[in-house]
Formats: structure tokens, sequence, C-alpha cells
């Protein structure tokens, strides 16, 4: 019975997902795409559905990775802007407090910079803990096979982290809390919990991963996308636009034109994760790593032609006088 | 309210009488230049459109007058302002009415030397002479008046002016870009909210504030698509543009929208039409500037469309004229405090005002022209100083030196608050003109 209702419940999410594949098709066909913000929620929320049927077969998860890690040589952030499910959930959160008229905080551009760093260090910590688990209490006979194999598929897992922000809200698999035969997870919980598990009981472990939720819950309803600041995921994505040889690699890029830019200020304020580069650089390509080209700013520069969202040399949108569309509205 | 008894910091005590004769001569050349400019506009152009009607009549300030006046019986309140860095949206969303009150009469600067010597800012003398004599209505219906400190001339006008009516300062810091900056302005903006909150007795809540920026940037969109017009081939006089352009200061802002788009639509015909008002070919001037003010200081334009050969203005770089209104109000969220601030940077940032400065200069402006020049297919730029502007005439050697770069003619053209020199200027204006056409026939 109880299978069943989840049965149910897959096949309807699937048919929606059909169905708003279809129309974010139609919308970009149509020229409409002038409200990206719409758009971006409905590409994002056809992505955690996709995401969600692929983890329904375990082998994808590792070609995710994959695609996650080649594609962004070439799309930087972009999988950051317009797909994460995690970022959906913070997007959520943040159109609630819009509709309570809360206005966000932002953090102090030191702090901001500061943990787009962090993300570098937590995403090498991730990696090493399992390593440092496993060496303390280390298997009897000593295998590498085994010892890879550990390392890769077993209890740790340390690439899951990567895969973090992409567990949305119900999971296929078993998740910490299930309903009527349907998991529900949060993206992280299941490594804070691995990992509070070595040494706390199982009643501080449930309460450590309450309070995480509940952290991150709270802090992206104060700060935009804020965990995008520090994420170790954007960070795997992030890193190779770091690298200067390297600039020319991403196709995706947010691009400007400086003789068009009145220095408004409005990209900078509009920007959900306080990227200041646009506002501050010269005009040409921005390549900074903290874009995670969500082209709210491109969306919302007033200035025709300021910006632009290239692809190869290719201007994909581009900003324009947005005050034109409100007359067919 | 300061009561007119009181002893004034300024101005001197006039008698009634000498007031009274001043006002009437100097009314009645303003009547007469009005009449004269606007007849001079409809002969440029023998087939002017039609919804220009309007703005002829709301240019003579008899009709707009009146109107305030009844509002104001009715107990709205009146907020004049003198640079287009006050925040308009905020007196629109208290249900008072904005009005910029800077004097463009000639004869009245002449007054204006009694109290500041004649080296200072003619606009600023004339609007000093207009209030002695209570010659601009805007100025003497306004109940208090706004003063953003720009340049040195403006902000010991607002001191002077505070003789008669409460004068509301604002600190605009000169280095834009910087967080501290964009701080202090934004305090000073919630600072004349509570101003105008406390004259108007109105709180201003998020509704009224949207709607109040929801109703500029429609004011915006209206005026945006009247300069696009303004691209291609001449489809307008650049005066009939620049009046209507102007008209915004005092109009209501509602009916200015209207009848803009209503001009626009007639305009939009007469592309489809290839109905031009000269030949394709003639010089495309854009003047940038000094701001130039109804009624009486639109030598410069009248002089460049009647010159001979004539020239066509299809653009400015005025805080009179095309800098009113062209940067929206860019909201992010609808919350109060993101439209306050969205409202602060419009004002602060994406002005081109000269009285800024940064580690490149004041490079804003100078990217903002060339990119008027390229858009608008500008071929010559006249750039207007009246005596006295030290900002404007100070940037002047920068921006020569990036045109000339760009291979764009410029011509400094400094003057006074007099029509003493039109003819001499005349001679000056056609021969850059000829120079122009001498340039396109290549
Ligand atoms: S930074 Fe992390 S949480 Fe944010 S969008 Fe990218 S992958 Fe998702
Ligand atoms: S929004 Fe556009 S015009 Fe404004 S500062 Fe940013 S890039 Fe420049
Ligand atoms: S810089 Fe623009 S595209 Fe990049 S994250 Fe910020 S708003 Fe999005």
């Amino acid at each position: 019975m109880m299978e069943l209702i989840g049965e149910i419940l897959k096949l309807m999410v699937l048919s929606g997902l059909a169905l708003a594949g279809v129309l974010v098709i139609l919308i970009w066909k149509k020229g409409l795409a002038t409200k990206v913000t719409y758009l971006r929620f409905l590409v994002q929320a056809v992505s955690m559905v996709a995401i969600f049927y692929l983890f329904t077969y375990p082998v994808w998860q590792l070609i995710i990775l994959i695609v996650i890690f080649v594609l962004p040589l070439f799309i930087g952030r972009f999988f950051c802007g317009w797909i994460c499910p995690f970022a959906l959930i913070m997007d959520a959160i943040t159109l609630i407090r819009k509709t309570v008229k809360v206005r966000y905080r932002l953090l102090p551009d030191k702090l901001n910079k500061f943990l787009h760093n962090l993300r570098y260090v937590l995403f090498l910590v991730f990696l090493i803990i399992p390593v440092a688990l496993y060496l303390l209490d280390p298997p009897s006979s000593f295998d590498t096979s085994f010892l890879l194999a550990m390392l890769l598929s077993g209890p740790f897992e340390p690439w899951r982290i990567l895969v973090g922000p992409l567990i949305p809200l119900i999971v296929p698999w078993e998740g910490p809390l299930a309903i009527s035969g349907v998991y529900f997870s949060y993206p992280y919980v299941q490594e804070v919990i691995l990992y509070s598990e070595v040494v706390f009981s199982e009643l501080i472990v449930n309460i450590i991963a309450w309070v995480f939720v509940g952290l991150t819950f709270v802090g992206s309803f104060f700060v935009r996308r804020v965990w995008c600041r520090f994420c170790p995921t954007g960070a795997s994505i992030a890193v190779v636009n770091r690298f200067k040889g390297f600039k020319w690699a991403p196709m995706l890029h947010i691009d400007k034109d400086e003789e068009k830019c009145t220095k408004c200020g409005i990209c900078k304020r509009v920007c959900p994760v306080q990227v200041t580069e646009v506002y501050d650089q010269k005009g040409g390509k921005i390549t900074t790593s903290m874009c995670t080209l969500c082209t709210r700013c491109v969306e919302m520069c007033p200035y025709e032609d300021c910006l632009k969202l290239k692809m190869g040399g290719k201007t994909v949108f581009k900003s324009r006088n947005w005050l034109e569309p409100s007359t067919i509205e | 309210m300061k009561s007119q008894s009181e002893e004034k910091k300024y101005m001197p005590e006039l008698s009634e009488k000498e007031v009274e004769e001043l006002r009437k001569a100097i009314t009645d050349t303003s009547q007469r230049v009005v009449a004269e400019n606007i007849e001079k506009m409809k002969k440029a152009d023998q087939n002017r459109p039609e919804a220009m009607n309007y703005f002829d009549e709301i240019a003579d300030f008899a009709q707009r007058e009146k109107e305030i006046r009844a509002a104001k019986k009715e107990g709205k309140k009146v907020i004049g302002y003198m640079c287009l860095h006050a925040p308009t949206e905020l007196i629109l969303a208290a249900d008072a009415i904005p009005v910029r009150v800077n004097s463009g009469w000639y004869d009245a600067s002449k007054l204006g030397d009694r109290i500041v010597p004649v080296e200072v800012c003619p606009m600023v003398r004339s609007t000093i002479g207009a209030k002695m004599i209570a010659l601009s209505p805007y100025l003497e219906l306004s109940d208090a008046l706004i003063s953003v400190l720009t340049c040195d001339a403006m902000t010991k006008l607002g001191e002077i002016l505070s003789d008669y009516t409460p004068v509301w300062a604002m600190t605009v810091p000169r280095v834009k870009d910087s967080a501290q900056s964009i701080r202090l302005w934004n305090e000073e903006i919630k600072a004349i909210k509570a101003q105008i909150e406390a004259l108007t007795g109105n709180t201003i809540k998020g509704k009224q504030l949207k709607s109040a920026i929801e109703r500029t940037q429609k004011a915006t969109k209206a005026f945006r698509r009247l300069q696009d017009l303004r691209k291609g081939p001449p489809v307008i006089m650049g005066r009939d543009a620049m009046l209507v352009n102007q008209t915004y200061m005092w109009d209501d802002i509602d009916r200015w929208t209207e009848k803009t788009e209503a001009l626009c639509d007639e305009l939009e015909k007469r592309v489809s039409q290839k109905n031009w008002v000269c030949p394709t070919d003639t010089p495309r001037v854009m003047i940038t500037g000094t701001p130039m003010i109804w009624p009486d200081n639109w030598k410069v334009p009248t002089l460049v469309e009647e010159a001979n050969p004539q020239g066509i203005l299809v653009a400015d770089e005025l805080c009179s004229s095309e800098r009113l209104l062209y940067d929206p109000v860019g909201v992010d969220e609808w919350s109060i405090s993101d439209m306050l601030n969205a409202i602060g940077e419009r004002y602060l940032m994406a002005s081109t005002c000269p009285c800024f400065t940064s580690e490149d200069g004041n490079e804003d402006r100078i990217n903002w022209l060339l990119t008027k020049i390229k858009d608008w297919n500008i071929q010559g730029v006249i750039y207007y100083v009246v005596r006295g502007c030290m900002l404007y005439a100070m940037e002047y050697t920068r921006v020569k030196k990036v045109l000339d770069r760009n291979n764009i003619p410029v011509y400094y053209l400094d003057t006074e608050y007099t029509r003493e020199d039109v003819g001499q200027m005349k001679t000056r204006v056609e021969a850059f003109l000829e120079m122009l056409s001498a340039r396109i026939d290549i």
C-alpha cells in the first residue's frame, strides 16, 4: 500500500517533469525568456526531478560526478546557477523571504571572499577525513584493492560530498526520514550523520543533523544562497577557473561592455552571491569563480547590451531596457 | 515654518512696489519669450507632431500653476528640488507634488547679482533673483525645497533660499564608488524620507513606494522610447524633444507619461512613412554641459537648429533633459529597505554629474558620452558652459581629449544668461556646423 502511494507520487512527479520540460523549451523558443528568474526556477525544478530519477540508478552517481567535473571546464558554474537542487531549495526560501518582505543580510565582502577560498579547504578536509578514519581503524588484512574499494564505495564514499547538494528533498533510496515509502533527505545530512556517528551516540547524531538542517534553512533565509558561498561542490567547479592559463576555457561567461556601463550599481546589489567583479571590472570577460552564471545581473542591468551571457563567441542573453516588457504583461 | 518677518540671512528687504514692478517687467518678457520660442519651434517643423500641442500648453507655466494651486487647496504639499539627485519617488509616495525649481530667466540673474557676485553660476543667480521677486510659480508654491549639495553654487543657493522656505539639504558624496559613500547617501535618503513624511503627514509605506517607483518607471519607459526614436534619421526636432523632456520637471507624472507615449506613437508612424523633419544628411549634434532651463535659456538649441547650414540635435547629456529620467530604479526585492536602497543607488550611482570624481576621474560621464555618440550616431558635440560653472568647464579638457581620439569634433561654447551674445554665437555655431557638413560630404 505504502509503496503504491510512493509509486503514484513518483509518476506524478515524472509527468510534471515532462510538462515543465516542454514549457521551458516553449518559453525559450518564443523569446519570452525576458523574466529569466522565473525561467531559472523552472529549469531548476526540472533538473531536480531529473536528478531524482538519475539517482534511482546507483551507477548514475559517478557519471554525474564526472559530468560535474568536466563540464565546468567549459560552462563555468552554470550548474550552480541553473541546476543544483540545493540551490533551488535556497532560492525557494529566498522567495518566501521576499514575499514576507524581510530584507536579506549582506556578508561583508572580505568574509565573502574568505568563505570562497575556504571551500577548497573544506573540499580537502572532506576528502581526507575518510582516509584518516580508515587509517585510525585499519581493516585486519591489508589489501590495496580493498582499501581503494573502501575509500571509493565503502561507508564513507568521500566523493559523495561532491554530490551533496544534488540530493534533493526527496531521495529514492533510504533517507533519514521516510513518509509513506517516500524518503526525505536534505543535502549533506547523510554525510553529517555518517561522520558524527563515528564519535557520538545516536541521539546526539540526530540533534546534530537537525541543527545542521535548521542552520542552513535559517541561514539561507537571511543570506541569499548562503551555502554557495563556501560549498565544496562549487569548489570543484570553480577550481578550473582559478588558473590564469585557463581563463579562456569557460565558454559560457558574463561579458561586460565598459562603455555602456553607467556604474549604476544594480548588478552588484542584485547578485545573490555578492559578486562585485561585474560592477568593478572594466569590461570584458568576467572570470571570477564566484559567479554562478545565474544571469540575475544581466536581467537587471537597465542598459541595452551592457551585460551579456556569452557562449563561445555568441550572445545567449543580454541586458536590455527591461522597462519595455511591462506593457506586454 | 519660518515667518517672513524673521531676519533674513542673505536676502535684502525689497519694497512691495519694487518687487511688483520687477516681477511685472520680467513676467511680461517671459511670456513673450515662451510664445516666441514656441512660435520658432512651430516654424522650424511645418509638419509638427500633433501631440506637441499638449507640451506647448504645459510649457506655459500658468496652466500647471493653476492645477498645483488647486491641489494645494485640497491639502496636497508641494516639494521643490533643485537637482536631479533628489529622490522624487519619495515625494510621489507621500502623495506630494515634486517640481524642479531651477530658473531659466535671463533677467532674473541680474537681480541675483545684488546678493552674490557675478562670477557665480548664472543659473543659481537667476534662481535667487526669481525668488526675490516671486517670479517662478513652482518656487513660490513649494512648501519645502530639497537641495542636493552638488556644486558650490548649489550648496549656497539652498542656504540663501532658506530665507523663505524650509530647505532640506542632502549631502552627496563626491566619490560615489565606495562603500562609505553609499552608506552615507542611503542615510540621507532615509532622512529625507522622514522629512517628507513629517511635512506631508503621510507615512511612506511599501505599497505607496512601490507604486511611486512603478509610476516613475513607466515615465522612464516613455522617456527612453522618445530618446530611442531619435537614434535613427531625424523624426523630431531636437528642441521639441528637449521641451518634452523638460516639462517632466513640473508636469503631473502620469499625464506626462501618457502624452509622451502618444507623441511616440505619432513619431513611430512617421518613421514608418519615412517622414523626416529635415534632410537625413543634416549634421547630427549632441549638446553636453550645463543644464539649460526653459523658457529663456533656449538660445543654443534654437541657434543650432536655425543656423545655416542647419544642424539637428538628436541627443544631449544635460541634467535638464536626457539625464532627467533615463536611469530607472532597479528593485531586486520589494521590501521597503531594498526599495530605498535601490532609489538611493539610482540617484547617486547612475548620475554622470561632473561633481563626482574617482580613481579614474569622472570616467562614467566619458563612457556615457561615447555610448551616446555611437548609439545616436553623433557627428559633432557642442560643449555648453555658462560662465561660472566651474565643474563643467574644468571637465572640458578631458572630454575633448577623448573625443579627439575618437575623431569627433567638439566645440566649446561658453556664454552668459543674456540675449546679447546671440549674434556673436550664431557665427560661431554656424562655423562649426559648416565644418561638420563639410566632413559629412567627404
Ligand atoms: S555552490 Fe554548491 S550549493 Fe551552491 S549551487 Fe553550486 S553546487 Fe549547489
Ligand atoms: S547593472 Fe549594468 S550599468 Fe549598472 S553597474 Fe552593472 S553593468 Fe554597469
Ligand atoms: S555575477 Fe551575475 S551571473 Fe554571476 S552570480 Fe552574480 S548575478 Fe549571477
